[in-house]
């Protein structure tokens, strides 16, 4: 930020500084804005699909080339198989057809929405995710939304209070909780609510044989057991984005624009939230595009902690056994959602952002 | 401040010390960490067990000893493999900019975008669980960070006057690469060290506390590993001596890391901004 620009701030009457419609955007180069605009989604949408491409290609391709054999988890309780079985089974995987092939049969079945079936389970993998994704979803789509409204509230409050007692202490404090690991946070959280103080269900995620209550029971059920693994999975997000939003206010507030705003008598609030807060959201939401990433694999750890079940509770064990489709299931949604919030990241920051477009 | 960054980074350093030290003494591990002593299962500490026995009867000081040991190897050798090949990068992209730079950093993009936690258990698959392995997996997830922070130190640095001196004496890049851009370099190599190290040491731990790290190590993740598949661990007394430990040493090294980078951040910052008139 070297600029005293400020696309919150109101801007001081255009049409009187020169013919309708005039603006610097549209002057910048002799392509219109909103061509330009376009041109820069339809490139960041190219880019993405190359990414999805390369992800569905290496999440195929890496399993298959590991030595090791995925029908090892069919073997009876004596560990052996005949070898017409074993042959049987290949062929009905497909597991027997040339790589080119298999390759084919995987992306076609992706596009129709077609995961194959678990070789170690002998379940459709769509079966598998319906059950599991919902969890991991909820999990993380909470943990997201709480840890973005508290880190950002707190890391305003804290730069406007700056060096006072309290920004000091949160400062300390969210340093802390940011390098300390999720998994390190839920066995604590498991130890302090759980075994010292026995207030929360130690692990899953609803309380079995519960049909017959009532929905509102059901969902006060579904939320106690989602607060402890929501807050171990929040916590470590919520301490990078209060670092981030404070040390980008604190920087801000010494900006030329700040000190107009204050001339012109703007209230307190109005300032910290549209005049700072709203260039603080340019790299805020990056972060949280980032954090996508960042939350599905700390939902693996935190899952793994309270027994939850979601989509680790498939994940891991295919990945010991070398599920080749419920592997290139769970690897190609986790990448595909991860790739597809970072290309919503650089459409929303160009809505946010005009110059990032038009530059 | 000033004085409070300063002692939290000899704590830091201090708790790291601490931590190299008990790694290093290694013919003081009092028992084999994986014999097993029959009938004392799950005993609480005692003289002979300093930190009880978990439930096949190990003594679990002897663990936690090993998995000092093999907790700070990993940090060292993947903190080490991610500096090495990010330097070089980073250096190659700050250099030669251009397409060589494009190209570089859209690579840099892409993977710090994707999900390390799931790449990192597809490339461990592949390359193996051994601790070479997965000390290579994570600098290969791990040196973009650096590439970033070196290739913008050195699109400064290029401009130097003492750099552009050199170049204006027809020094060679490889001699300005060596004699003036990596000492001046040193600052930021040390803090991204650190912190790949950190990031080293809470991926290696988390990948044994999954089940997929290296099934031949006493590691801390595999002793938390260990207690957590134990059902009814936390109805009993028994994660008090043997869950807390290692994840007590965990956050210890980690906050000891965090310290010393915040506080040596803080130290190079200052130089920078007394020698170079606006900078930070």
């Amino acid at each position: 930020m070297t600029t005293v620009t400020n696309p919150a701030a109101p801007a001081p009457a255009p049409a009187a500084a020169g013919p309708p419609g005039w603006s610097v955007v549209t002057r910048v180069g002799s392509v219109p804005a909103g061509r330009r605009r376009l041109r820069y989604a339809a490139g960041r949408v190219i880019v993405y699909l190359f990414m999805v491409w390369v992800t569905v290609t290496v999440v195929f391709a890496l399993p298959r080339l590991l030595p090791g054999d995925p029908l090892e988890s069919r073997t009876d309780i004596n560990g052996s198989m005949s070898p017409e079985r074993h042959a049987a089974l290949t062929a009905t995987y497909h597991l027997d057809r040339p790589l080119v092939t298999q390759y084919r049969t995987y992306l076609t079945g992706l596009v129709h929405g077609d995961f194959g079936v678990s070789i170690a389970r002998d379940v459709p993998v769509g079966t598998l995710l319906r059950q599991t994704m919902p969890w991991t979803l909820l999990l993380v789509g909470a943990a997201i939304v709480l840890s973005s409204a508290v880190g950002f509230a707190a890391g305003t409050g804290a730069a406007w209070k700056r060096g006072g007692r309290t920004d000091r202490e949160l400062l300390i404090g969210m340093t802390v909780l940011n390098a300390v690991p999720e998994y390190v946070l839920a066995v604590v959280l498991l130890i302090v609510f759980v075994a010292v103080i026995p207030v929360a269900p130690i692990g899953g995620g609803a309380t079995p044989f519960t049909q017959s209550y009532g929905i509102l029971w059901k969902m006060q059920d579904v939320g106690r057991h989602l607060a402890l693994p929501v807050f171990a999975l929040s916590l470590g997000m919520m301490a990078t984005k209060f670092l981030l939003v404070r040390n980008t206010t604190v920087g801000e507030l010494g900006q030329e624009y700040m000190v107009a705003a204050r001339a012109k008598g703007l209230s307190p609030r109005r300032m910290r939230y549209r005049h700072a807060g709203r260039n603080v959201l340019l790299p805020f939401v990056t972060v949280v595009g980032l954090q996508v990433a960042f939350a599905a694999g700390g939902a693996l750890f935190v899952e793994t902690v309270f027994a939850y079940p979601g989509v680790a509770s498939i994940m891991l064990p295919a990945v010991n056994q070398l599920d080749f489709p419920v592997i290139e299931a769970t690897f190609t949604i986790l990448a595909v959602t991860v790739l597809t919030a970072n290309l919503v990241v650089d459409l929303l920051y160009a809505r946010l952002d005009p110059r990032v477009a038009t530059a | 401040m000033n004085g409070g960054q300063r002692t939290i980074g000899w704590i830091g350093l201090g708790i790291l010390a601490a931590f190299a030290a008990v790694a290093l003494a290694s013919s003081w591990i009092p028992h084999d960490p994986s014999h097993l002593f029959r009938g004392q299962y799950l005993r609480p500490p005692s003289r002979h067990h300093l930190l009880g026995t978990n439930q096949i009867g190990q003594d679990l000081a002897s663990q936690m000893l090993e998995g000092a040991r093999y907790s700070l190897l990993v940090a060292l050798m993947a903190g080490a493999g991610a500096l090495v090949i990010g330097t070089t990068v980073g250096l190659v992209a700050g250099w030669c900019r251009g397409w060589v730079d494009t190209a570089v950093m859209r690579t840099v993009d892409l993977l710090l975008a994707l999900p390390r936690l799931p790449l990192l258990l597809l490339l461990g698959l592949y390359v193996g669980r051994d601790t070479p392995s997965v000390a290579l997996v994570i600098a290969l997830l791990f040196w973009p960070a650096t590439a970033r922070a070196v290739r913008s130190q050195v699109l400064t640095l290029r401009r130097r006057n003492h750099v552009r001196a050199a170049i204006g004496f027809g020094a060679g890049s490889l001699h300005i690469v060596c004699r003036h851009l990596v000492p001046a370099l040193a600052p930021i190599l040390t803090t991204q060290f650190l912190l790949a190290s950190g990031r080293a040491v809470s991926l290696e731990a988390g990948l044994a506390f999954l089940g997929v790290g290296d099934p031949n190590r006493m590691s801390w993740g595999a002793i938390m590993q260990q207690a957590r598949s134990t059902p009814g661990l936390f109805y009993g007394p028994a994660w008090f001596w043997w869950m807390l430990p290692p994840i007590l040493a965990i956050v210890l090294v980690l906050l000891g890391m965090t310290f010393l980078t915040v506080s040596l951040d803080h130290r190079f910052n200052r130089q920078l901004s007394r020698h170079v008139p606006g900078a930070a």
